[in-house]
């Protein structure tokens, strides 16, 4: 007896970066259970992400984290319908262990397998946190290593407006907390920090700015800002890490959503969604809430855990698309460079 | 009882599957493509030779090193997740020691390399025994070179294995006048050696815990190495995980 799609059960895995996730969802919408072990703090000394330790971390963590999933989740292996993985962006050896797993999972269940778009899993964390949210809409995605404005037009159907040239919002924010020795993960703390400061007292550059140019460049931004602080050290000043906190933020804040409303205008679309590590990023988020309010738009964002690297999004993103057919074989491979693209 | 052995430790892509005593199919490859495309293909492919159904698999041998850490990793993953659907015992085998089990040769010293980077190599000898193999001296890790030229010493013939002996700079050496290597076609590893390794050990009820079994690395991530040089005070609680 073929089961309804509202029931369908799938099984998720993540391990593209420093977590290590599994979660089990009923039909596209409903998690049963999206464990996630983090390993920040073995990389916190190293100042950032290792990717051999996270890797070796991997693949001690990832049974135990399935195993929790499917226990919390009350579901047994045999009722799981299809295993969704992400197979790309991320650390090679990381998505490897995820990947090999869900390959042998897939195979050993008799049970098909899809290969997904961790990008594409952010932006898809909105349907989990907003149970009503359906295409069309503007998808702002700012993670670590990716800044991106999509229009989702159906669950299949993505146009790019535009991405990143060169450096990412989240690797700025990593380089510049690391240069004012603040610890890893840095984006948090710039975050932070930036309450504290005066976001006017330096002015930072913003890069294509001009109308109807949707991609981003962050590495002139992060030059400056680099620039600022050795000058202010060799001229013997004490930095004020609040203000420079401050003033940065802004400069990315006022691209991010000065492009996003862009958007969202010329697509002519009612709803604007962020996606990604960086959506937790509170000055972010109250700067796109407060502008959305001003227009008339929907803005929405996931719940703090589906915006870290989570298999709920993963699972999610999967279901629809498998509903369209999209499937992968044996033979998927981990793609580190995989981007976003037209759809 | 019919086992499922994997051993993706070097460039050789390898699988096996064996009852007692008897290799019923081995399917080994060094071929283009990674092991990460490549390894569950050959595994369906390896059943369908052997004519075994999964389900009525008994256990699963894994080659868990020394070898190419993201290769071992990548072996690793499918055997225990594979394990865990099945529910029936893994086991890992040491990579060097299934090397060693081509050549069941008595009066000869298998010297067993395999690859460590930048001219050094993980390197275990064994010797043939009353029919059972016998380790010497136990896994290090050492420069190839230093490692053949010490060939020497050793008072009766050497026969050099593992994916070391098929670098460059063994074949530009001049060998030790008892020394030798092995022919091409046993010089790599290969599943079915692992696989009736694995069968003894899981006879002899010995299995591994599908949760927490790691591959066996010898060496440390070189950021760990690098962090303990610079901060030697904190060195004596080791990070190792």
């Amino acid at each position: 007896m073929e089961k309804k799609k509202e029931e369908l059960l799938t099984l998720a895995i993540e391990s593209s970066c420093d977590e290590t996730s599994a979660a089990v969802l009923r039909g596209g919408r409903e998690i049963l259970a999206n464990i996630i072990s983090t390993q920040i703090p073995i990389h916190q000394k190293f100042g950032g992400v290792v990717p051999e330790i996270a890797s070796r971390k991997h693949i001690v963590n990832i049974m135990p984290v399935i195993d929790e999933c499917l226990r919390t989740a009350g579901v047994e292996l045999k009722d799981i319908d299809q295993v969704a993985v992400t197979y790309g962006p991320g650390l090679v050896g990381a998505l490897l262990v995820g990947v090999s797993a869900a390959k042998s999972l897939a195979f050993s269940l008799g049970k098909p397998l899809i290969g997904v778009n961790h990008l594409e899993g952010h932006i898809f964390a909105n349907f989990l946190a907003a149970p009503d949210l359906e295409p069309p809409f503007m998808a702002l995605v700012v993670s670590g290593g990716h800044t991106a404005l999509v229009d989702v037009q159906g669950y299949n159907r993505f146009r790019m407006m535009g991405q990143t040239r060169d450096d990412a919002a989240g690797e700025a924010f990593d380089k510049i907390a690391r240069v004012m020795g603040l610890p890893y993960p840095g984006g948090p703390r710039i975050d932070a920090l930036a309450k504290e400061g005066d976001p006017m007292a330096i002015d930072f550059p913003q890069a294509l700015t001009e109308k109807g140019n949707y991609e981003f460049s962050f590495s002139g931004l992060k030059s400056a800002v680099l620039n600022y602080i050795n000058s202010e050290k060799m001229k013997g000043h004490e930095l004020n890490k609040a203000d420079i906190a401050a003033s940065f933020q802004r400069s990315v804040i006022e691209v991010l959503v000065g492009k996003a409303f862009q958007a969202v205008k010329e697509a002519g679309r009612d709803t604007l969604v962020l996606a990604g590590g960086v959506a937790a990023n509170s000055g972010l988020e109250a700067r796109l809430r407060e502008e959305a309010e001003k227009r008339g738009v929907r803005f929405l964002y996931p719940s703090k855990i589906l915006c870290t690297d989570n298999a709920a999004m993963i699972g999610c993103r999967g279901y629809y698309q498998a509903l369209d057919g999209g499937y992968s074989d044996l033979y998927l491979n981990a793609v580190p460079g995989l981007s976003l693209t037209d759809k | 009882m019919s086992i499922l052995a994997i051993d993706t430790a070097t460039q050789v892509s390898s699988v096996a599957v064996a009852d007692e005593g008897r290799l019923l199919a081995e399917l080994t490859m060094q071929g283009k493509l990674t092991h990460s495309e490549t390894l569950l293909p050959h595994i369906e492919q390896v059943l369908k030779m052997a004519a075994v159904a999964k389900e009525d698999l008994t256990g699963i041998a894994i080659s868990n090193g020394p070898g190419s850490f993201t290769g071992l990793r990548i072996g690793l993953a499918a055997a225990k997740a594979m394990s865990y659907v099945l529910n029936i015992p893994l086991v890992g085998v040491s990579t060097l020691q299934a090397l060693a089990y081509q050549l069941p040769v008595p009066g000869v010293r298998l010297m067993c390399l395999l690859d460590a980077q930048k001219g050094n190599a993980y390197v275990e000898s064994y010797r043939w025994e009353n029919s059972s193999l016998q380790v010497v001296e136990p896994v290090k890790v050492a420069k190839i070179s230093e490692i053949v030229a010490e060939c020497a010493n050793i008072s009766e013939p050497v026969i050099l294995l593992g994916d070391a002996v098929q670098k460059k700079i063994v074949g530009k050496m001049e060998l030790p006048a008892n020394v030798s290597t092995a022919m091409p076609h046993i010089v790599m590893p290969r599943a079915a050696c692992t696989a009736m390794l694995g069968q003894a050990k899981l006879l002899a009820g010995e299995k591994d815990n599908v949760m927490d079994l790691e591959p066996v690395y010898i060496r440390r991530s070189e950021a760990e190495v690098l962090w303990e040089k610079r901060h030697p005070e904190e060195a004596s609680v080791p990070p190792r995980p």
